[in-house]
């Protein structure tokens, strides 16, 4: 069996936790994108149909937050794996 | 959810009930002498309700464009935010006086506050029917 010395494997899991920060981060993305999407067909909505802007704007500032939520616990478990907490 | 016409009284109701669900950990960990956690939490919290208001701002703005521009707008927008949550975060890591945990319940707890009040608004709707069928 090969036996790495300490240095080696703290070198070996900080380069993967970075690796893994990374691929978490990727989540953060897909949010904004759904975001931007819905927002756009909220404008258009609101063309259509000028009487409906309180509940557009009231469904669009809801599923923001919510879906604005996964985003955030990729960066909590990305900022989990840098820093070692 | 009684005033979806209004988004105001609806921002205003979140964060009422969000202010009032989140004394219990304050009053818990401050009798607990967990200060750092009490700091870490309101820390997280108050930067929660400044960027509901931020986003509330959004999407009014983006509202008045164009369909594409909106898209761009609000996507560029979140970005924005998700810096700002990242400093956040960050911040509380590095400072010793602010729990990272803590703060980050702080950042999530108006979503948990509009999750469980949808679920509740289900439920009771969900009863409601199920009372109204059976009369």
């Amino acid at each position: 069996m090969i036996e790495f010395s300490p240095e080696v494997a703290n070198t070996v899991i900080t380069t993967v936790s970075y690796i893994a920060a990374g691929a978490a981060m990727i989540a953060g993305v897909g949010p904004g994108v759904g975001m931007g999407f819905a927002a756009g067909k909220a404008t258009s909505a609101v063309r259509r149909q000028p009487q409906a802007r309180g509940p557009i704007i009231t469904t669009m500032l809801l599923g923001q937050v919510i879906s604005a939520s996964t985003g955030i616990y990729s960066l909590v478990i990305a900022i989990f794996l840098i820093f070692g907490i | 959810m009684k005033d979806i016409d209004d988004p105001q009284k609806v921002q205003k109701e979140i964060l009422k009930k969000t202010y009032l669900i989140s004394l219990l950990p304050i009053i818990s960990s401050l009798l607990a002498g967990e200060y750092d956690v009490t700091l870490g939490f309101i820390f997280g919290l108050v930067i929660a309700t400044l960027l509901l208001r931020l986003k509330y701002n959004n999407i009014i703005r983006a509202l008045s464009m164009e369909e594409e521009s909106a898209e761009k707008f609000i996507r560029n927008r979140y970005f924005l935010e998700y810096a700002l949550y990242f400093l956040v975060l960050v911040t509380a890591v590095r400072h010793a006086r602010l729990n990272f945990l803590a703060a980050a319940v702080g950042l999530f707890m108006i979503k948990f506050v509009v999750i469980s009040w949808s679920v509740i608004d289900l439920l009771k709707d969900t009863f409601q029917s199920k009372i109204d069928e059976y009369k």
